[in-house]
């Protein structure tokens, strides 16, 4: 279930556009928000306050990796694997990640502190290879940069 | 350059800078050196296709969105680098296409290399094998070679069953997402989606859940490769070894076009084709997959007659004197043919009964209702004058609809509008009290009070006239019929669809003669009003149109003297004064509207015949039992709701001993017919609407049945024509004050209906529909769950004034408070008991267990 507050928000978000369903992307991230990522339950709440098909949603959540469809880490790391990043090496650091965490890409460590996820385009081409943890850009990536930066996590 | 425009009627637009522009509305192009001159805006795909050339598609379907992701239409277009694709670029003048060059057949090439890619080669193990637009276009374009050696893309090793008739198989899928525009856009289930991303896309269900939606397997129609299957045909047998039937859907009377593919005298599976019919390929769950009833075991394999209190195998000869005997030694006699008979089968019924036993005592199911009802239905709807196209009905500004759960009752005539609907211009007008699928589509939808549809249609046509309006007892509010009128008002053009509720409730009657005065005075405020029946029984239409009616012969014409109808019937057996009954195909034990009287009122009748395909409760009282045959074993015709004349086609013999229902009626009437044919050449004479119709050239899409030239039904005072009871009195409220649902005694009213799984009794016997929805149940809306402290799935007692029954609750957001709904269809839960003759709308009590 949904908080009152957390549903009050989507409301909220919902008169800013001509159509209910228009907000769906708006409402996703708002239950995230509050529940880390999106459950069945939650899915299913978000569509029928939008009223629109529980499956439409659902496209809109599994088409973008922003949205997290099982639970996730402390850190969230999120190595961008487009075009540019992939040019200068992300698939290098994703398994520089992978070896330095422990854990596969799209798994999260036992111990629930990191979960290593692919994901699209972060429009920072500019500064590739790039990661996103949690809300927060890293940018010209090195394996000695890596280091530092999880040493800074621990 | 304007001269170089062709087409003389223009089409002008005002600019917002109130710059009057002209657009031509024709346009000429050269399609591979032929030219060609289509209207303004045909996308280059129509205009190739006019012109005789062929291009592939697999994206690409008409009535659906235009989505261009197959690329397989691409086409070059002189002065444009890129090929472009055609189903989605319309032509300009003086356009140069080509659609058969190198480019494009290099191009359609590698964009099958692509698609083959991925599309595993199970092709011998896959059910589409011999049927597949992969393969075929693949056989004609295809590369004829495959360099790729990668590892193809593979979700899983088994096909995922999505519901008890759908079963999936994504890696065959190649994203064309037909079956996600056609369940959202035609069906309106909205149950599948594209999820993910690429090529690891799944058109799937929510979260790739099991489906909870129409399952009426148009996904699977749709599907161009194997990766949408019916889970009861899958494995069955190869296309190719199937013998295909064009026939007509026996489940309501949209009158949808459906082909039966056999084997070996064996009923396999039921599809649609692209375009055919005026359900454009579409069916729902009963029509695709309600085909198993035909070849049940509990099919009534050989006549039987009653010896020493019990039925007993007969043989034919045995069976057919004795009915004969009987039918013409009795004094007073009736007969009751179901509406689900062929129009030949029903005229030649008529023509025994009235010519051979003289009586006028017949009738047909439709809803048991009183034979002045009828007539008003009649009326309303101008059934005498002959057929009006749906499609025409549609092109209204202003779609009203009333008495009819048609989405469930209709459900291809729901596509059909929800389609219509799409165009933002249009009037969607529902009133009814459940919350259907089709409320999603309206522009108003109005919950009256069950049985208050008078009260509604008065209310309007008071709004229209500027006289003061008046909605107590319907729960409608008074400014939402003020809108409604406002709306009808600015329309020029109004389509009212009207449902059998108008038969099933007591007040039927009034609201049926409101309907006939409220288009009387729309029309006469100049504009364009056409009525159309929504029916449940497939040949409703036609049995009216063949006389099968206490008051009129075939094509209206009126009788000497009225007979009983149904409830007569029954009323006069209860006296002990019926010697003979002859039922054929209607279970009146079962759905007549109070079951303990029609028990006790058979039970009295000197001789009851009933020839059916199955031992129903009605069969089990008879003295003879004749086994007649299913729609799939017949020829004939029948007439849908709109008076579309259509083609059976047998794609089969009768089950074992079983008979054609024509034969039956031939032998016991002595009537030399060799065919159906032959029947309806003397329906051609007798049915003045169906004069110029001629039986070998009814094709796929039916004709519309003309006028009977007949007088208008109930002239003589029942009807429209200057009557005095064309006057509704909305002030009187009988028994419809808004009772306080808490606090009553029988709080609920209980209406009663088709599911959408579900027609009659009949498709009880089908048990993949079974399947789908295996147990009755009741039907609340939210606020009366979250009052009783109901919750979806809980068992509840339904108890009235004469019945009771347990059975599950399911929770209906948006339903009119104080409204239970109960489906008609269900053996164990007969609803009918729940109902006494006299007593309109029972009332009901809700508990929890």
């Amino acid at each position: 279930m949904l908080s009152n507050k957390t549903i009050e928000n989507i409301k909220k978000t919902i008169a800013k556009y001509p159509k209910k369903r228009s907000a769906s992307m708006d409402a996703l991230m708002i239950a995230q928000q509050e529940c880390g990522y999106l459950t069945e339950e939650a899915l299913r709440e978000i569509a029928s306050i939008l009223d629109i098909s529980t499956v439409q949603l659902n496209e809109i959540a599994a088409f973008y990796t922003m949205y997290n469809k099982k639970p996730v880490g402390k850190y969230h790391v999120q190595v961008c694997t487009n075009v540019s990043c992939s040019l200068l090496g992300a698939e290098h650091i994703v398994e520089v990640l992978s070896k330095k965490l422990g854990t596969k890409k799209g798994e999260t460590t036992p111990d629930n502190k990191f979960t290593l996820s692919e994901v699209e385009c972060l429009g920072s081409c500019g500064t590739a290879p790039m990661m996103q943890i949690n809300d927060d850009y890293y940018e010209n990536l090195t394996d000695a940069k890596i280091e530092e930066i999880l040493k800074g996590l621990k | 350059m304007g001269n170089e425009f062709v087409g003389d009627k223009p089409r002008r637009y005002i600019t917002q800078n109130s710059e009057l522009i002209t657009i031509f509305i024709m346009a000429t192009v050269k399609i591979n050196g032929k030219e060609i001159t289509v209207e303004d805006g045909t996308l280059i795909l129509d205009a190739a296709r006019q012109a005789g050339f062929e291009i592939p598609t697999f994206c690409y379907q008409a009535r659906l969105s235009r989505l261009g992701s197959c690329r397989m239409c691409l086409v070059e277009i002189a002065g444009q680098k890129k090929l472009q694709p055609s189903c989605v670029t319309p032509v300009l003048h003086g356009m140069e296409i080509f659609t058969q060059n190198e480019t494009v057949k290099t191009a359609r090439a590698s964009m099958l290399e692509f698609l083959l890619a991925n599309h595993p080669l199970d092709c011998p193990t896959c059910d589409k094998g011999g049927e597949c637009e992969l393969q075929d276009l693949t056989f004609k374009y295809g590369p004829r070679q495959s360099p790729f050696a990668e590892r193809k893309r593979r979700f899983h090793e088994k096909d995922e069953i999505l519901s008890p008739v759908i079963v999936k198989n994504h890696n065959r899928c190649i994203h064309c997402e037909r079956c996600v525009r056609i369940c959202d856009e035609a069906v309106g289930a909205k149950a599948l989606g594209g999820i993910g991303r690429g090529a690891m896309l799944k058109e799937t269900s929510f979260l790739n859940k099991e489906l909870d939606c129409d399952h009426c397997g148009n996904c699977i129609e749709v599907c161009p490769v194997g990766s949408f299957m019916s889970l009861p045909y899958r494995y069955k047998s190869r296309p190719w070894d199937l013998v295909e039937t064009d026939t007509v859907c026996p489940f309501c009377a949209t009158g949808c076009q459906l082909t039966i593919g056999t084997r070996n005298g064996s009923v396999l599976r039921v599809r649609s084709k692209i375009e055919t019919g005026i359900n454009k390929e579409t069916l729902c769950a009963r029509g695709r997959f309600g085909y198993d009833f035909i070849q049940s075991e509990k099919r009534l394999t050989k006549p039987m007659a009653k010896k020493n209190g019990r039925l007993t195998e007969c043989s034919w000869e045995e069976a057919i004197s004795q009915a004969k005997n009987k039918l013409s030694s009795a004094k007073k006699i009736a007969g009751i043919a179901s509406a689900r008979l062929t129009n030949e089968e029903l005229y030649l019924f008529q023509k025994l009964m009235r010519n051979v036993f003289r009586t006028n005592n017949i009738d047909s199911g439709s809803r048991w209702t009183d034979k002045r009802t009828t007539d008003a239905l009649i009326n309303a709807c101008n059934l005498s004058e002959g057929g009006t196209s749906i499609f025409e009905a549609l092109k209204a500004d202003l779609i009203f609809i009333i008495g009819s759960s048609i989405s469930d009752e209709n459900p291809i005539t729901d596509y059909l509008i929800r389609t219509t609907a799409a165009d933002k211009r249009k009037n969607l007008i529902l009133a009814y009290p459940r919350r259907i699928k089709l409320d999603s589509s309206a522009t108003i939808s109005l919950k009256h009070t069950p049985g208050s549809e008078d009260i509604v249609i008065s209310g309007i046509l008071n709004a229209l006239q500027n006289q003061a309006v008046k909605t107590d007892g319907s729960q409608v509010s008074e400014s939402d019929i003020a809108t409604i009128a406002q709306r009808m008002k600015t329309a020029s053009t109004i389509s009212i669809f009207l449902g059998t509720d108008s038969l099933r409730f007591a007040n039927g009657k009034e609201m049926l003669l409101g309907i006939a005065n409220l288009a009387k005075a729309l029309k006469a405020s100049g504009k364009n009003i056409k009525v159309m029946p929504l029916l449940d029984r497939c040949n409703q239409r036609g049995a009216w149109d063949m006389g099968v009616h206490p008051s009129f012969l075939p094509g209206y014409k009126k009788t000497n003297s009225d007979g009983m109808d149904c409830t007569g019937i029954l009323e006069a057996s209860s006296k002990g004064e019926m010697d003979a009954i002859y039922i054929i195909g209607e279970d009146i034990v079962s759905m007549y509207p109070d079951a303990k009287f029609a028990k006790e009122a058979l039970s009295k009748a000197g001789f009851i015949i009933v020839q059916d395909m199955f031992l129903t409760e009605t069969a089990k009282m008879a003295d003879i039992v004749l086994p007649g045959a299913s729609y799939a074993e017949k020829e004939g015709t029948w007439t849908n709701q709109e008076g579309r004349l259509q083609r059976l086609r047998r794609a089969l013999q009768p089950i074992k001993a079983a008979r054609e229902d024509l034969s039956i009626l031939s032998s016991i009437g002595g009537f030399e017919y060799k065919s159906a044919r032959d029947v309806f050449e003397e329906i051609r004479k007798e049915a003045p609407g169906y004069q110029d119709i001629s039986f070998d050239s009814l094709n796929n899409t039916g004709v519309l049945v003309k006028g009977h030239g007949a007088e208008k039904q109930g002239s003589r005072g029942q009807g429209v024509k200057g009557s005095s009871e064309t006057k509704i009195n909305p002030s009187n409220p009988r028994t419809l004050e808004p009772s306080n649902p808490y606090l009553d005694d029988y709080p609920f009213l209980l209406i009663t209906g088709n599911h959408l799984f579900h027609s009659g009794r009949l498709s009880q016997k089908a048990d993949v529909l079974k399947r789908l929805l295996p147990e009755s149940f009741v039907e609340i809306s939210d606020k009366d769950a979250a009052a009783l402290g109901i919750k979806e799935g809980d068992r509840v007692i339904v108890k009235g004034k004469h019945h009771e029954a347990v059975l599950r609750v399911r929770v209906k957001q948006g339903s009119l408070k104080g409204t239970a709904f109960i489906p008609e269809n269900f053996e164990d839960v007969p609803v009918n008991c729940f109902f006494k003759k006299g007593e309109g709308i029972p009332r009901v009590k809700i508990s929890k267990q």
